[in-house]
């Protein structure tokens, strides 16, 4: 499995490399390790404007701003979920799935967890291996208490942690565009995703 | 092994008394709350039916204009003009007369409203603070001016929900001028609504299946089976105002305090 994502990183790299527009693709999601310049100009109703700072599954601390340049399909959860999370992560999939092999170099998939006591990055490691999610475009985060609820804020998703540490929360897919900005929200699980498709199409085709 | 434990327990003990002493100086503007406990208005199956609650210091008055006036003075990021749509909508400080003139329709010394959460909360943080959590809120504002549990006064209630049925003023009473509850805390009810740190984990159900997970039970009439107590009707209302937010909202009669950890 490890192997072969290593092989399909270094063919995807290859093939970025290799197209011309490579530059305006900006950073990858995941993978550069970049300084990233808090500096940066976002646009004014962009999530990257947020200073929070974001632990990875394998351990690299980055700010939501790294993820610029790419559409971001994004959703809140928690490993530990038994109900909703795993048809939410399968939504993505979907949505992965509906997409060219050209179009989908150019979009990123994010989970952010809610779970900010069990969720480490080797419990998010385990998470990425149980679902089979691609190193090179799937982000698996962790963050602090209060992060978590800054994005949840900005996402519109509410969630509440019950007795069992168990997470009650909305079912939202949010579809950013490579500045950040929120084009459209999915809610609710198992929905048509036709118009979802239609809009990350258009986005993935920049 | 005992040895630990003996010594942990010494430092522990040494610890508790350093906090005791050092509770007696609250900073200023704000007081004490001792330990206690929130009991969540709505319960879904797995809801804890009490949420213990730390002591912490808790400001005794709602920011004033004149304090945030301070703020951004102090971040220009935060001025009127130059604030990012995303964390606050057109509204923001929308009566006032210019980025550092809150003018005469914001009086120095009345709250200040028209800020998002995002705005609260940047302001608490710059201030060394934080925003209340709902349960830290709610615990406060239970009391009355007499009681700790001001729930079974029904005075009391009546007052509160009085002032939830009457639309605010357009220019708002300066803070402080309400009576104090048990706490000696002012206007947490009477003045304006108050922004809370995770005012978007107030009303979810333990149904995570659901569509939005938003709890339904709160919009129909045999909804008011999970709730606590059916008579108070403040808290609803509350739950339901806090549903309604978005953190990039400013609203007129909106505002926040700030609290602190001991």
């Amino acid at each position: 499995m490890k192997a072969k994502n290593t092989i399909l990183s270094a063919a995807l790299a290859l093939l970025v490399a290799g197209t011309a527009n490579a530059a305006d693709a900006g950073p990858a999601s995941c993978c550069v390790p970049s300084a990233f310049p808090a500096t940066t100009n976002f646009t004014d109703n962009s999530l990257y404007q947020t200073e929070s700072k974001w632990t990875t599954d394998t351990g690299k601390r980055i700010r939501l701003g790294e993820l610029k340049g790419k559409p971001q399909v994004v959703a809140m959860l928690f490993a530990n979920c038994q109900y909703a999370c795993p048809l939410i992560v399968n939504d993505m999939k979907r949505l992965e799935a509906a997409l060219t092999p050209a179009q989908r170099r150019n979009v990123g998939f994010t989970l952010v967890s809610f779970d900010t006591k069990r969720d480490t990055s080797a419990a998010l490691a385990a998470y990425r291996m149980a679902h089979a999610l691609p190193a090179h475009n799937w982000t698996l985060l962790h963050g602090e208490p209060d992060d978590v609820l800054e994005l949840a804020a900005l996402l519109g998703v509410q969630f509440k942690e019950d007795e069992n540490g168990q997470f009650a929360h909305s079912n939202v897919i949010t579809i950013l565009n490579a500045q950040g900005e929120i084009v459209r929200q999915q809610i609710g699980l198992n929905q048509d995703l036709k118009e979802t498709v239609r809009i990350l199409w258009q986005l993935a085709a920049r | 092994m005992l040895k630990i434990s003996h010594w942990t327990y010494v430092t522990s003990l040494l610890l508790s008394v350093t906090v005791a002493c050092a509770a007696d100086q609250s900073p200023t503007g704000m007081t004490r709350i001792p330990d206690g406990v929130y009991r969540p208005l709505f319960l879904a199956q797995d809801d804890l039916k009490e949420v213990p609650v730390k002591a912490f210091y808790l400001d005794i008055l709602p920011v004033m204009n004149d304090d945030f006036l301070k703020f951004v003075r102090a971040n220009p990021r935060w001025r009127r003009s130059q604030v990012k749509r995303i964390f606050a909508d057109d509204s923001y400080l929308r009566n006032w007369t210019d980025d550092l003139d809150p003018g005469t329709n914001a009086p120095a010394n009345a709250p200040v409203t028209f800020v998002s959460w995002f705005a609260a909360k940047a302001c608490a943080q710059w201030k060394g603070k934080r925003l209340p959590t709902v349960a830290e809120w709610e615990y406060v504002a239970s009391a009355s001016p007499t009681r700790k549990d001001g729930l079974n006064d029904t005075g009391f209630k009546r007052h509160v929900l009085e002032w939830y049925t009457t639309p605010a003023a357009a220019r708002l009473s300066p803070v402080g001028t309400g009576r104090a509850d048990f706490w000696g805390v002012h206007d947490l009810h009477g003045l304006v609504w108050e922004w809370m740190a995770d005012f978007n984990t107030a009303m979810v159900t333990g149904d995570a299946r659901g569509d939005t997970g938003l709890n339904r039970q709160l919009f129909c009439g045999a909804g008011a089976q999970g709730a606590r107590d059916v008579g108070d009707y403040p808290a609803f209302m509350r739950y339901g105002f806090r549903s309604s937010l978005k953190a990039n909202y400013c609203i007129h009669d909106l505002g926040f305090r700030c609290a602190k950890d001991l």
